[in-house]
């Protein structure tokens, strides 16, 4: 790893400041970041501890303000553990708990998670072609070993994951996330948060390189009951997902009022199944619904080679994800 | 009616504990990475990023010019190691063992092409990063399938017939599949770690993971020329082996290098990335079983053929088409041996070396079988026992294969089995029962021991001999312990270090049936100089200290060896296992839980209840990451493994593991050695693959015969 | 044998451009304090060709109830600071990535992964390693029900499992063996002891002792 300066500003205007500068990168858990510095994919002149800013708080929901906002910093144990996000939005919480291990969630962030970066083996390995790592070269997985890839939105320079499970649960849940810049605040729908490769697989999402991850704003909802976060891997934990549904359903007397549905391991950035979400509202909730939404979420999927099966894996998961939803296992 | 068979299965807590248990729970076990010393250094080595061909150049200035770095060793530079020489005189060997910074050839993607040695690691990390090689790349092979028409027969091994060949196709009932298992690699927990000084010019001490002292003495003796009494090697504690640790690897000849250069000594840790590359794996191996068998589960035939994959600079051979010849008493058995030679870096054994990837293939290929002809598995099995070694007619010292069959089909519930697949759910799970039964030779090889008995009662013990993690010393403690009639606290039991009585290598499961003995007989003729000392009518066990005392003497010693017995001659020898395992697949999603395993053994006596159930649940858990997910990938048009981390080569986790149940036969073996011990290492894991997938198709009707069962292959 | 690693309490400090940047650093730190005009002073005195080359900042955290003051590269990971500075070698290195748990330490009571935590990161915190967990001679219950059900074969993931083992209790969720295989899955243990680990962290949970 080179050497790099490592600066630790005491407010979020300060920390604006530093990032703006280019070859500067927060640092928050350190998770990822750290990783990727060892293997050479990332090389900052300058890193910024964003660890002292007051951006940890989970909130309640207050009077007529009905989110809860959770802070850029907070942990993701601290998130799943939460009395409240458990009682508000299980799906979350499950998502959490599903993702890396105990330790790891002890000190990966919400805002860290959010930037993490795909764990393509061709992004990590210096020596082969990748556009997302280095623009021009090529996309390693194309036609390699692509048996973790995506099967939606990609392009032809690149076809790799956004890994994260956290990020399914809160695409799922409608969330909104707030950012600073130099200018000021703004608020990104989640949904736009991440964004699909296209020409510019080097760019993992719509925050600005000189912005900062507030905090994560979710809407309360109707669907506790009936969540569910479900994750196939290789092997039962500390894994990541060949394909995860986060699927969550309010019932009412045996018929879907609401829907909503997202998978992970599929895409570049966490994929909405709307389609699939419109169909299910006012039908009733059994395995034949379920498996013919799953069928809908599958059009556009594409194939390539090594993770072809996740054609057939989806929808499978999909199905599954909402019977456990809707309490039918 | 079954008869009654007496269950010895331990608990976790049960027998002795271990006695280097507080110096590794308190953290105060030194690995071979952990020793300091004045003026040590950091060595971090340099991976070749092609396949194939030779360095054109290499640039390393920038590294050289890098804060805190000492040297770059590279081909142009290095020291030469005159044991990698030519002999005048004699022709050059055409294969043989890497030759670190010999020439710029390159042999493998991922072979060291030089070594940066810095004052700290993180310098020696970045200044490794620096250095810049330009190659001349020649077209690689790295896929065995695509090229097991280059297999040739290596020598010595090759064909094996007995009877009829290709028997099996004129049987009734026959299965002819092929089945693949991938490479596999050893991934022990403790990173390989070498830390080399020079004490003189030809004095070397290295602190090395390593499964043999004897054997690194030796071959770094003979590398560097310099007496293999002037070559120091401590192993004290090694973090896991599983076979990576058999023999000298090209980091540890680089750290040694590297010393030689920077006058200081050098630490080399391998990476985790390396430890794909550098120091061996299973290899990837092609099979296919023919065999048949009549109507009533009599087998006919078998007919296997195994190509395995090699270096292209040495063949490594291992014995996959072995179990076929003897596991059965079948009369037409013809076997095919290959190797195909690729552009990887040498394999290396791996725990149930060639057994446990041919009981993959035997052990399915008779699932198989079973279903066709429609008889219960375990009764097909049954049927052929083999009462004498099928290959030589030997009668076996030992063998309770039967009594195991039934102690473990009694314990998993194997009278819930349904012969047909997807007959049984739980929770919308599909149940399914599978077994698979191992075999390996129980080998025992010369040792000695040096016992000394202190002035204050305690005996020392000392030999040369590893523990890699089996309990070495807490086995030897034991018996030790019966032998002097002495409490087990009052024994030390000193290993890992070149300079003890030489003991062989730690592996192939011979460890407690070679250095046991050695232990026996150094107590034996240490109670044997007490008696002296007391003259006739001394007691049998008396009271060392005090007769030392009377005798003012402050301790009193003996060396003495064991031999490698000779029970070979007369006997088959071998130790046996079988297990069985429930699983719970979900057919919609692929999804394979392990939910139940008993493992059976039949490995003679059970000298440390306690460390034998961990090994045994140990290899069992090694075969389940088998079996269902582990897999190095390489991207063959680089040559260059894709997975080569803990994220992505996965091996279990605890989730992925039940409580699994350790059964022993426990019966002496009176043949191999005077405890009765065999080595039951491999046999833990071998045939559990098998088990795994034979159970999986229970389930849900997907058999599955290229390893790992993932998800994907098992859904739908 | 005596190690000559700088111990704990002398800051290293081999030659006189260090000492200057030494001098430097702290005006890094201040940035902490006073962020913009510090920034802006690191940015003009620091050149690129400096920061690359000269490393070293104070550190002060306090590891198994002792204060040691450190002078370390911002790059130094907290696994390598303990193994190779402070020679607390108890704490392993299996993958270096996060991926293994080997490396498994407390910060403020909170078990986390040491291979990824930058050392300087760690100023003011209370680090606990394995060596810290027996109190004197008497081991810590859940090194007492490692060694009794046997929680390893060659030892080198003990320490991580052992540190998360008491993590896993303290955070409530050793609640049913199946529970802590699943808050135990961050430790690998190739020896495959998975078993006797879950016994071992049962015996502590049902015995009902601190930890
Ligand atoms: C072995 C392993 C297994 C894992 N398994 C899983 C898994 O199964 N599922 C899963 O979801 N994740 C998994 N992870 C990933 C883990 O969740 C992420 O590494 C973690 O969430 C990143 O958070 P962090 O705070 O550590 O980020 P850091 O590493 O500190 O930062 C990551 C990136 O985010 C940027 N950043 C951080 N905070 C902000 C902010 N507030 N504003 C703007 N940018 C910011 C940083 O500049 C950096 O580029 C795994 C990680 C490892 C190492
Ligand atoms: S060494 Fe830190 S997780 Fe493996
Ligand atoms: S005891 Fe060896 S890796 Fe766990």
């Amino acid at each position: 790893m080179k050497q790099f300066q490592y600066v630790r500003p005491a407010t979020i205007q300060a920390a604006l400041d530093v990032i703006s500068k280019p070859g500067s990168k927060i640092i928050a858990g350190g998770t990822n970041l750290v990783d990727l510095m060892k293997r050479g994919v990332t090389a900052p002149d300058k890193i910024v501890d964003i660890n002292h800013l007051p951006l940890k708080g989970i909130s309640e929901p207050i009077g007529n303000v009905m989110t809860v906002s959770i802070g850029a910093l907070a942990l993701n144990s601290e998130v799943a553990e939460n009395s409240r996000i458990k009682e508000l939005f299980p799906l979350l919480s499950m998502a959490l708990n599903a993702g890396a291990s105990p330790q790891l969630r002890n000190m990966a962030t919400v805002g860290g998670n959010m930037m993490q970066r795909t764990r393509c083996g061709y992004f990590y390995d210096t020596t082969m072609p990748c556009n997302k790592r280095q623009p021009g070269t090529g996309c390693g997985a194309m036609e390699g070993v692509n048996r973790m890839h995506a099967i939606f939105g990609a392009s032809d320079q690149c076809i790799a994951v956004h890994p994260s499970d956290m990020c399914v649960a809160l695409a799922a849940l409608d969330a909104t996330v707030e950012v600073a810049g130099k200018k000021g605040k703004r608020y990104i729908h989640f949904a736009d948060f991440h964004r699909l490769p296209g020409e510019k697989p080097q760019i993992d999402n719509n925050l600005a390189p000189d912005e900062l991850i507030v905090r994560v704003i979710i809407p309360t909802n109707n669907f506790s009951r009936n969540s569910y976060y479900l994750k196939i891997r290789d092997r039962q934990s500390y894994a990541f997902a060949l394909v995860s549904v986060a699927a969550a359903l309010e019932i009412d007397n045996g018929i879907i009022k609401n829907a909503r549905l997202a998978m992970g391991g599929v895409a570049h950035k966490p994929w909405r199944l709307f389609e699939a979400e419109q169909f299910l509202v006012g039908k009733t909730a059994s395995e034949e619904n379920f498996a013919k939404a799953a069928g809908l979420a599958m059009k556009g999927a594409v194939g390539h080679g090594g993770n072809s099966f996740k054609l057939k894996l989806a929808p499978a998961t999909i199905t599954e994800a909402l019977k456990h939803a809707a309490g039918l296992v | 009616m079954k008869k009654a068979i007496n269950v010895t299965m331990p608990s976790s807590a049960e027998g002795m504990s271990r006695v280097d248990g507080r110096l590794k729970v308190t953290g105060a076990a030194k690995y071979s990475a952990e020793y300091t010393m004045p003026g040590l250094t950091y060595g971090v080595l340099v991976g070749s990023t092609i396949t194939k061909g030779h360095i054109l150049t290499i640039d390393t200035k920038a590294a050289g010019r890098a804060p805190g770095v000492l040297a770059v060793v590279t081909h142009l530079n290095s020291p030469k190691v005159p044991g990698d020489q030519p002999e005048k005189g004699k022709p050059v060997p055409d294969k043989g063992a890497l030759k670190v910074f010999y020439d710029n050839k390159i042999y493998y993607n991922g072979q060291p092409i030089a070594v940066v040695v810095a004052d700290t690691f993180e310098r020696a990390l970045y200044a490794a990063s620096l250095v810049k090689a330009q190659y001349k790349a020649e077209k690689h092979i790295t896929n065995l399938p695509d090229n097991r028409d280059k297999g040739f027969a290596p020598r010595g091994e090759g064909v094996y017939k007995r009877g009829a060949a290709d028997a099996w196709q004129s049987a009734p009932f026959k299965v002819e599949q092929e089945y693949i298992v991938p490479t596999v690699t050893h991934n022990p927990m403790e990173l390989h770690a070498i830390i080399a000084r020079w004490d003189a010019d030809d004095k070397l001490t290295v602190w090395d993971k390593t499964q043999g002292v004897n054997d690194t003495r030796d071959d770094l003796a003979r590398l560097f020329k310099i007496p293999a009494a002037n070559v120091l090697v401590h192993s004290q504690f090694v973090g896991g082996a599983f076979g990576s640790a058999l023999r000298t690897w090209p980091h540890e000849v680089a750290a040694v290098l590297a010393a030689k250069v920077v006058s200081k000594p050098v630490k080399v840790v391998l990476s985790r990335a390396d430890m794909f590359t550098s120091v061996g794996y299973r290899p990837f191996t092609w099979q296919k079983i023919g065999i048949g068998a009549t109507a009533d589960g009599k087998l006919t035939g078998i007919t296997h053929e195994a190509a395995g994959q090699t270096s292209s600079y040495e063949n490594f051979t291992e014995g996959p088409v072995g179990v076929s010849q003897n596991m059965y008493a079948c009369p037409n058995v013809n076997t095919k041996y290959n190797l195909v030679s690729l552009d990887i870096a040498t394999p290396t054994w791996m725990r149930g070396p060639g057994e446990a990837t041919g009981a993959f293939a035997l052990e399915s290929a008779l699932d198989e079988l079973s279903y066709a002809v429609n008889i219960d598995p375990l009764e097909l099995r049954i049927k052929n026992y083999a009462e004498v070694e099928p290959s030589s007619g030997k009668p076996f010292s030992t063998k309770f294969l039967k009594e195991a069959y039934q102690l473990g089909a009694d314990h998993i519930g194997w009278g819930d089995r349904k012969q047909v697949p997807r007959s049984v759910k739980q929770d919308g799970w599909y149940v399914g029962y599978g077994m698979g039964s191992g075999m390996f030779g129980a080998y025992r090889s010369g040792a000695t021991v040096r016992a000394k008995m202190m002035a204050d009662g305690t005996l020392i013990l000392q030999t040369a001999v590893s523990d890699i993690g089996p309990g070495t010393g807490t086995a030897m403690t034991i018996i030790a312990a019966e032998q002097m009639n002495i409490p087990a606290d009052k024994i030390r039991f000193e290993l890992g270090d070149s300079s003890l009585p030489p003991a062989p290598t730690q592996g192939g499961s011979a460890t407690v049936a070679s250095v046991g003995p050695a232990v026996v007989k150094a107590c034996t003729d240490l109670k044997e100089k007490f008696q002296k000392l007391i003259g006739n009518g001394g007691e049998d066990h008396p009271d060392y200290a005090k007769v030392l005392k009377e005798h003012n003497l402050p301790s009193l010693e003996v060396t003495s060896s064991s031999d490698g017995g000779n029970g070979m001659e007369k006997y088959a020898m071998n130790s046996w296992s079988v297990h069985f395992v429930k699983v719970l697949v979900n057919a919609a999603t692929g999804v394979v839980k392990i939910d139940k395993v008993a493992c059976v053994s039949d490995c003679g006596k059970v000298i440390s209840p306690k460390t034998a159930r961990s090994q045994v649940i140990g290899g069992a858990i090694g075969g389940i990451g088998m079996a269902l997910m582990e897999e190095s990938i390489i991207d063959h048009r680089y040559g260059r493994y894709i997975n080569n981390n803990f994220a992505d080569y996965h091996v279990p986790v605890n989730a992925d593991i039940p409580q699994i149940d350790a059964l022993f036969i426990n019966k002496p073996d009176p043949i191999i050695n005077v405890m009765g011990a065999k080595g039951m290492a491999e046999i833990a894991l071998i045939g559990m693959a098998a088990a795994v997938a034979n159970a999986v198709y229970n389930a849900c009707g997907k058999r599955v015969r290229d390893l790992p069962i993932t998800p994907d292959k098992v859904m739908g | 044998m005596k190690s000559d690693k700088p111990t704990p309490e002398t800051t290293d400090v081999k030659d006189s451009s260090r000492r200057d940047f030494l001098k430097q650093s702290t005006l890094l730190t201040a940035v902490a304090v006073t962020p913009v005009v510090a920034i802006k002073a690191a940015n003009d005195h620091m050149d690129e060709h400096l920061a690359a080359v000269f490393e070293k900042m104070p550190l002060k955290m306090e590891v198994n109830g002792k204060t040691v003051n450190l002078s370390v590269e911002p790059r130094s990971t907290l696994l390598d600071i303990l193994r190779e500075q402070l020679d607390l070698t108890g704490t392993k290195k299996g993958c270096d990535h996060g991926q293994c748990g080997a490396c498994t330490v407390h910060v403020d009571g909170h078990r986390i992964n040491s291979c990824l935590t930058l050392g300087i990161m760690m100023s003011g915190k209370k680090i606990t390693t394995i060596e810290g967990l027996a109190k004197g001679d008497q081991l810590h219950p859940m090194q007492e029900a490692f060694i009794k059900h046997d929680g390893f074969q060659c030892g080198y993931c003990t320490p991580g499992q052992i540190m998360s083992a008491v993590s896993c209790i303290r955070e409530g969720h050793a609640g049913s063996e199946h529970e802590i295989r699943e808050y135990m899955s961050g430790n690998v243990c190739r020896c495959g002891a998975y078993p006797n680990i879950v016994n071992a962290i049962l015996e502590v949970k049902d015995g009902g002792f601190a930890v």
